[in-house]
């Protein structure tokens, strides 16, 4: 449904999105993870209509968003990072004017109103001024105007910014349950977001598509060698014995008044925790934890985008502009 | 045109939703009020020159200051506070052409310029009850502020488009309205008739003097009209060109 193939958007000084390819299909929930300015809202907005390509393609259920503008937009909900809303007007006014604008009319007006305002479950709040809404029930509103004429895909960005973690929770079930039936491409620079709601994930970094795959994927893949975290009681000598474990490639002591942590790092789809637990008992240890420390997607996150660090795949050319998100 | 008239309707109720809205309307109607009350009393005594009492209320100063002033602060909110609210990305990622967004929205200001002018129709009434009234000029005179305030209108849409700021729209619409309005003011400095008359064809005061006496002359239409589509033609253009660079 939605189709991108090497889009690029670069301004006089700097460019915002270089080269970046993929694609959304239906039924599908894709997460668009990047920092702050790495390129999420300018290739919305590329997709949207609403910027205009330097080059490459872009295509909305088949439009391409260049050359059949109008009907791209017609097949796509926007919610824009900003929740655009008329604080004058009332939900169901505002909602109604959203589906007028996009071409539906008469009876099915209401309809349509009704359905959007049972789906993000704003009946409490139809007849509110927008401006007295809380912002929670805002980023519900301008989702309900998102999706009121039913467009097969959908473009979120950052739908849940500045919200409360129970509303948080809220949007997310929504956007699962919208998911099913469309396309959706949401951003965010939220980690346990993606984890939550997406199928798949593209982080972008500096305008460019740094990594690609299920969130379990792209942990597995990218988090690096299985770590094996153990505590022992007291301040004792263990980095030798530990590291004498076959499979053991490092071992990193840290030491607490009272405790002695280890921090274990081994070969792929091996196990050494048995044999960490034979090392103790031989060496008269007490240990208070054994476990294997799971890659968080944060990690990879952090991984893909520190620039300090060379990144692990995919290396972005150090020179890479940085972008100024034009706001 | 469904999503013309959903756009021209939103924007005409949401000045009703804003206290300016309110502000200019109880201005306008009470220095309208004054001043048609100085027209009858100044008719109504001995001497004064005969004819009909209302085309002086289309040709006083206070007119024109009222248009020079009021147009620009009607105009100046609708781009920027699309802008501001960011919900100029919905209505330009919604399946309309930035061409419609302008018209609808340059028709919703036209609407709420109308509908301040609306109640003076009083006047008619109050004077017909009283005295006869010739009704082509009164029909003339407001077919001139209508044309006249679409005129001013489309400078003021343009001057919107092109700020992300009320008040510095507002200033150049202004600053747009002032040379147009003077323009006219020339015809009489210069000396060589083919200026005199590109700058009398211009003359606002003129035409508006014309109307309210009955004269529906279509040159000075065509200009209204083609000068109005000339400015919502730039508007368009700067929308467009403003998405460029967001």
């Amino acid at each position: 449904m939605i189709e991108v193939q090497n889009l690029t958007k670069s301004y006089p000084t700097q460019t915002a999105v270089a080269d970046v390819s993929f694609s959304v299909k239906e039924g599908e929930i894709v997460g668009f993870l990047g920092p702050n300015g790495a390129g999420k809202t300018t290739t919305m907005r590329v997709l949207t209509g609403f910027l205009p390509p330097t080059s490459g393609t872009a295509r909305i259920a088949g439009h391409d968003v260049r050359t059949h503008s109008k009907e791209a937009r017609a097949c796509l909900g926007y919610l824009p990072e900003s929740a655009a809303l008329y604080p004058e007007m009332r939900v169901r006014e505002f909602l109604a004017y959203r589906a007028r604008l996009e071409g539906i009319s008469g009876a099915d007006v209401r309809r349509r109103v009704d359905e959007a305002i049972g789906h993000c479950l704003l009946e409490e709040v139809a007849d509110r001024k927008i401006d007295n809404l809380s912002k929670g029930y805002r980023q519900r509103a301008a989702l309900a105007g998102a999706l009121v004429h039913q467009p097969p895909v959908l473009i979120l960005d950052e739908p849940t910014v500045g919200l409360d973690p129970a509303q948080i929770v809220k949007i997310r079930e929504m956007i699962r349950a919208l998911g099913r039936e469309r396309a959706v491409l949401l951003s965010t620079h939220i980690l346990p977001e993606v984890d939550a709601v997406c199928d798949r994930v593209l982080i972008i970094d500096r305008g460019r598509i740094v990594a690609e795959g299920t969130p379990q994927d792209l942990r597995t893949r990218l988090a690096g060698k299985p770590v094996v975290r153990a505590a022992f009681k007291g301040i004792v000598s263990v980095a030798e014995r530990l590291a004498a474990i076959p499979g053991v490639l490092s071992v990193a002591i840290e030491e607490d008044p009272d405790e002695t942590r280890a921090r274990v790092e081994c070969e792929a789809s091996s196990d050494p925790r048995e044999a960490i637990f034979q090392a103790a008992v031989e060496g008269g240890f007490v240990l208070r934890e054994l476990a294997f420390d799971v890659a968080s997607l944060e990690d990879v996150f952090v991984r893909l985008t520190h620039h300090e660090e060379a990144p692990v795949e995919a290396a972005v050319p150090p020179a890479a502009p940085e972008e100024a998100r034009p706001s | 045109m469904k999503r013309f008239l959903a756009i021209l309707g939103r924007e005409w109720r949401a000045y009703f939703l804003s206290p300016l809205a309110y502000v200019i309307l109880a201005a306008f109607l009470v220095m309208n009020g004054l001043i048609f009350y100085a027209i009858v009393a100044f008719m109504s005594t001995p001497g004064a020159p005969k004819g009909q009492a209302l085309p002086y209320l289309f040709t006083n100063t206070y007119f024109w200051i009222f248009n020079l002033f009021v147009v620009p602060i009607i105009a100046m909110r609708l781009f920027p506070e699309e802008r501001k609210s960011g919900t100029i990305e919905v209505l330009l990622t919604s399946p309309v052409s930035e061409a419609m967004v302008v018209l609808g929205k340059f028709a919703g200001a036209l609407g709420f310029f109308l509908t301040l002018w609306a109640p003076t129709l009083v006047f008619v009434f109050i004077l017909r009850a009283q005295t006869p009234i010739d009704l082509g000029p009164v029909a003339s005179s407001y077919l001139a502020v209508a044309l006249l305030g679409a005129y001013f209108l489309s400078v003021g849409t343009f001057a919107s488009t092109l700020t992300k700021n009320q008040i510095v729209a507002a200033i150049l619409a202004f600053g747009m309205l002032i040379p147009i309005f003077s323009a006219g003011l020339l015809e009489s400095l210069g000396s060589d008739p083919a200026r005199r008359d590109l700058f009398g064809y211009l003359n606002l005061w003129d035409h508006m003097d014309e109307f309210s006496r009955g004269i529906v002359d279509t040159r000075h239409v065509v200009y209204y009209v083609s000068a109005t589509a000339l400015f919502l033609f730039l508007a368009t253009v700067s929308l467009a060109a403003k998405k460029e660079t967001p």
